[in-house]
């Protein structure tokens, strides 16, 4: 095992899981002395009930100052401003965020308003622009993917000013967040594959890109073992208590792994797909991940290769040759995505020509990705990427992507 | 009491002027590739008329700032953050990690990975200056050290590699 | 894989570790919005020029620091009183602790008592009992750190205390501080370390966060311990070493003790042996016995103990025992390579069978297949050197 020449690892987050942890949120609003706590959230959670869960597990102790159910799927600079007046009309003194990514990115920014007193959220964007401890805030997430319970960044966008403001801090760490498989139970099966499929991505790259430390590799590996074990089975089988749970740790896992190891080229592109043509962030981890190792492979396939042991376990990786694994890794990541695909009735897309809207829709036109690959070269992730990429490499990979056929290895120009 | 010392805050002026000294050459040497490089000159073209970047150390210097005037030349504008309104300010964590950037112990792929730089500014823009300052790498240094300054070093035709490297060094000393 | 059917982790420890790291605690001092730390060493680490390197390390952050470098073996409130005065009359805003020992006792106690008043030191003793986030603390460990020094516990002037606001909010691991220490020291040190990994991985109360940190910590301690004890010189074994026991120290702050921590502690303070020299041939011994009593987590171990390769080849049934004996394997191995130091310790262990009862009686184990009888067989096993 290498021990890197410098690195930093940190997660502050107390972290609370179970079958039954939601009954533990007064008592640890109690440690936080919050009495008076605001729930943001989103329609789709109220919609499937969840808040219902959550506030008969909070039960009569304590006393819920306000229900904000109207955050949209991509955070919102005038949501957060409008959310933060009224946190402080009802005087509320703390933060439940009941939700995905969207809803713990307007809870953090929400947090920042109503802890600095401040009118500008701007003005505390960039990095550790915040210097000191802001309300209590407990995430209770509802996806098993982002990892955001457990990652200090927040990105707020202002849609009128067309601006994406990342805020990073270890003050925008929840305080806690709670774990309960109750939570993802209801999850729809294609939800459940992509959502799963990005906590992988975050697990996979975490272990093999540049920023990797041992102690973020050992989140990984258990990340990506739980992931491997029990995916599958969730979305065949919604209901599976067990699995679920395992699902949600695993999220958790990974997301501590990638919050310090960042993430490479996989998110690269799926963040340019997401932003030019509005396909989930895991639908696409799931179509690039296989992409990602394929043309970082003369770097750093021997790490890939060690990834087959907590994907296939410990019989395969030892009747596996040495040489073979990080082949067998991608094989097996794409098998995951067939059997996703046969799992949730076609919705699981396998790559971007089939992947379709709401009302059957192509998401991905094939002109669209030249757009795709410029907007690649202006995100942060690549930094991380073991191997260089510029547009022509970008639109290389989609293009492979995008039909669905393995990278060319020949057209991979080694550094 | 027996064993205790109050340390006042001290300097590291030695280290702090070989890392302006190099901050310097560099920036001339940015200037002059936004005039010769075609890959540096498309970086630029995507940045705003005005739009001025610094590449500093914390707590409080050196900087090197560049900035792009309002007809789009590429100047480097000294090493005064005072005067200069920076959009992107890229912030190496302390002297010694800005020590081991300019004698190339660590590159600028490996301080990121390694956490030792803070950026404050929009990140799109960062990405374009984390490309020049490897484009500048190339120019600069032997190939055996930007061979591990870079992650791909590779594709460069001929005449960028050499007559590129002669126009560059040329033009950071005269500055023209 | 397994996964609890519920679980709590909390660490707030940030690690930074390797090169220049020391470099970037003002940075670290910043973000947690202090300006004026107190550093806290103990006379030892003063004589050997460590502290220096601290002062140097801050000489461009524009930061005035306060340095007391005479904490003793054995301090007593006093001294607390006295840097209670220091850190309250110059300003001060945050500790920095070198080295385990005493001196990070001293500064999780003095952190009580400047988070609150000094009279907060008698009633926050205890298990759980301080109430709310201490000010800023630092620890930076050196080789002879157990990763004691980074855990919720602390002991000072014959009171225990255990909360998780006493674990600092970084460790910070840099090879200048992590030097060259005898045999006995590194390894009763790596042992205590690894004791407390194995017992966290493999205990009942057992969870994946904890683990990571466990399974990291093992790793580190096999790839690098016998090493180390051959060649003090080997730079980056050392700096390998005290990240093991510092993420040791947050694995074990979020299970329960084990069985061979707390017979290796009693013991070796009532036979004045270093405790983890004591922890470390005790380990063994306290799986076997569980492994008998279908502790089930066992097999687990060889994982982080060997590595994918031979777990994979080793049969199901046989893992367990593989584990024990490679365990078994380091204790001859480190034996073999100090040329007799930490052998001749184990050898001579002189131990009356009424100490080994009473070793047993102290120990407190309250687990079921551990009563006192038990708890005297592996303790009377492991002088036999069976
Ligand atoms: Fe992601």
């Amino acid at each position: 095992m290498d021990m890197p020449a410098y690195y930093e690892f940190c997660c502050r987050v107390k972290i609370i899981s179970g079958h039954d942890v939601l009954e533990r949120i007064p008592a640890t609003l109690a440690e936080l002395t919050a009495r008076r706590p605001m729930i943001v959230t989103d329609k789709g959670v109220v919609g499937a009930g969840l808040i219902n869960i959550v506030v008969n597990a909070i039960g009569n102790g304590v006393d819920i100052g306000a229900i904000a159910d109207d955050v949209p799927p991509d955070s919102d600079l005038r949501i957060v401003n409008s959310l933060a007046r009224l946190y402080r009309e009802k005087g509320c003194d703390s933060l439940l965020a009941i939700g995905g990514g969207s809803v713990m990115d307007t809870a953090k920014g929400i947090n920042i308003i109503v802890s600095e007193e401040a009118d500008d959220l701007m003005r505390f964007s960039g990095a550790n622009a915040l210097k000191r401890a802001l309300r209590p805030l407990i995430a209770i997430p509802t996806t098993a993917g982002t990892g955001s319970e457990v990652t200090l960044v927040a990105v707020i966008k202002d849609h009128e000013k067309h601006l994406k403001m990342a805020f990073i801090s270890n003050f925008l760490l929840p305080n806690a967040c709670v774990v309960d498989s109750r939570m993802t139970l209801t999850l729809p099966p294609a939800a459940t594959a992509a959502t799963g499929m990005d906590a992988l991505s975050h697990a996979v790259e975490a272990y093999t890109c540049l920023a990797k430390n041992p102690l973020s590799d050992a989140h990984a590996l258990a990340a990506t073992r739980l992931i491997s074990e029990n995916l599958l089975k969730v979305t065949l089988n919604p209901g599976d208590k067990e699995g679920r749970l395992c699902m949600a740790s695993a999220a958790t896992l990974a997301g501590i792994a990638f919050g310090n190891s960042m993430v490479g080229m996989v998110h690269t592109l799926g963040h340019s797909v997401g932003s030019v043509c509005g396909v989930p962030h895991g639908a696409c981890m799931a179509i690039l991940l296989p992409y990602g190792l394929e043309y970082n492979m003369h770097k750093n396939g021997h790490l890939t290769a060690e990834l087959l042991f907590p994907m296939a376990g410990a019989p395969v990786y030892a009747a596996t040759p040495k040489e073979e694994r990080a082949q067998t890794v991608i094989a097996l990541i794409r098998r995951m995505n067939q059997e996703l695909y046969e799992a949730t009735g076609g919705r699981h897309a396998r790559f971007f020509k089939e992947a379709l809207d709401r009302d059957g829709r192509e998401m991905v036109p094939k002109e669209r990705l030249p757009d795709i690959a410029e907007t690649a070269l202006r995100d942060g992730s690549i930094s991380y990427n073991p191997e260089d990429l510029d547009y022509d490499d970008f639109l290389m990979v989609m293009e492979a992507a995008w039909e669905g056929r393995p990278l060319d290895t020949g057209l991979i120009r080694k550094g | 009491m027996k064993n205790f010392r109050e340390v006042a805050a001290g300097k590291k002026s030695l280290k702090k002027d070989y890392v302006a000294v190099m901050m310097w050459f560099m920036g001339r040497a940015i200037q002059a590739a936004a005039a010769v490089d075609m890959a540096a000159k498309k970086e630029f073209a995507g940045m705003p008329d005005g739009f001025t970047f610094a590449l500093s150390v914390m707590p409080n210097g050196p900087h090197m700032i560049i900035g792009k005037d309002q007809r789009g030349f590429v100047r480097y504008k000294g090493w005064d953050p005072d005067g200069n309104k920076i959009d992107l300010d890229m912030k190496i964590k302390n002297i010694e990690a800005a020590l081991l950037l300019f004698t190339f112990q660590e590159s600028t792929t490996l301080a990121t990975a390694r956490n030792r730089l803070v950026v404050d500014g929009d990140v799109a823009h960062a990405c374009a200056v984390m490309r020049i300052l490897d484009i500048v790498e190339v120019y600069l240094l032997p190939k055996i050290i930007a061979k591990l300054a870079v992650k791909r070093y590779s594709g460069w035709s001929f005449r960028r590699k050499y007559l590129g490297r002669v126009l560059v060094y040329v033009r950071s000393i005269f500055s023209f | 894989m397994y996964l609890p059917e519920r679980y709590e982790f909390f660490c707030p420890v940030k690690i930074n570790s390797g090169n220049r790291a020391l470099e970037h605690v003002p940075f670290e001092l910043d973000a947690l919005n202090a300006r004026k730390p107190l550093v806290v060493a103990g006379k030892d680490v003063g004589e050997r020029g460590l502290v220096g390197v601290i002062i140097d390390a801050f000489k461009d952050s524009g930061l005035a620091i306060g340095v007391y470098d005479g904490v003793p073996s054995a301090p007593d409130l006093k001294l607390i009183r006295e840097l209670f005065n220091i850190y309250r009359d110059r300003g001060h805003d945050a500790l920095i602790a070198i080295g385990g020992g005493s001196a990070a006792d001293t500064a999780k106690v003095l952190n009580i008592a400047v988070s609150g008043k000094p009279e907060d030191i008698e009633g926050c003793a205890g298990e759980n009992l301080i109430k709310k986030p201490l000010k800023p603390l630092i620890i930076v460990p050196t080789t002879a750190g157990t990763g004691y020094e980074v855990s919720k516990y602390a002991f000072f002037a014959g009171r225990d205390y255990a909360s998780h606001f006493l674990m600092p909010n970084l460790a910070v691991i840099d090879p200048r501080m992590t030097i060259p220490e005898d045999a006995v020291t590194t390894a009763a040190a790596a042992l205590f370390a690894l004791t407390h990994a194995a017992e966290a991985y493999t205990c009942p109360g057992k969870n994946p966060l904890a683990d990571a940190y466990a399974y990291t910590a093992i790793q580190l301690i096999m790839a690098n311990l016998v090493n180390v004890i051959g060649d003090q010189r080997d730079k980056n074994g050392r700096l390998s070493l005290a990240n093991a026991h510092a993420m040791a120290g947050c694995a074990f702050s979020n299970v329960a003790l084990g069985v061979a921590h707390k017979l290796g502690k009693v013991m070796g303070d009532l036979c004045h042996l270093p405790q983890g020299l004591c922890m470390g041939m005790l380990l063994p011994r306290v799986l076997e016995r569980e492994m008998s009593e279908g502790g089930y987590h066992i097999a687990d171990l060889l994982l982080p103990l060997a590595g994918f390769d031979t777990y994979a080849s080793t049969a199901a049934d046989m893992k367990a025992r593989r584990a024990v004996e490679i365990i078994h394997d380091l204790l001859k191995d480190l034996s073999a390579a100090n040329g007799g130091a930490i052998s001749r310790i184990w050898k001579d262990i002189q131990v009356s069978e009424d100490t080994l009862q009473d070793i047993a009686q102290r120990a407190g184990v309250n687990e079921a297949s551990f009563d006192i009888d038990g708890c005297a067989k592996i303790l009377r096993e492991a002088r036999e050197g069976r």
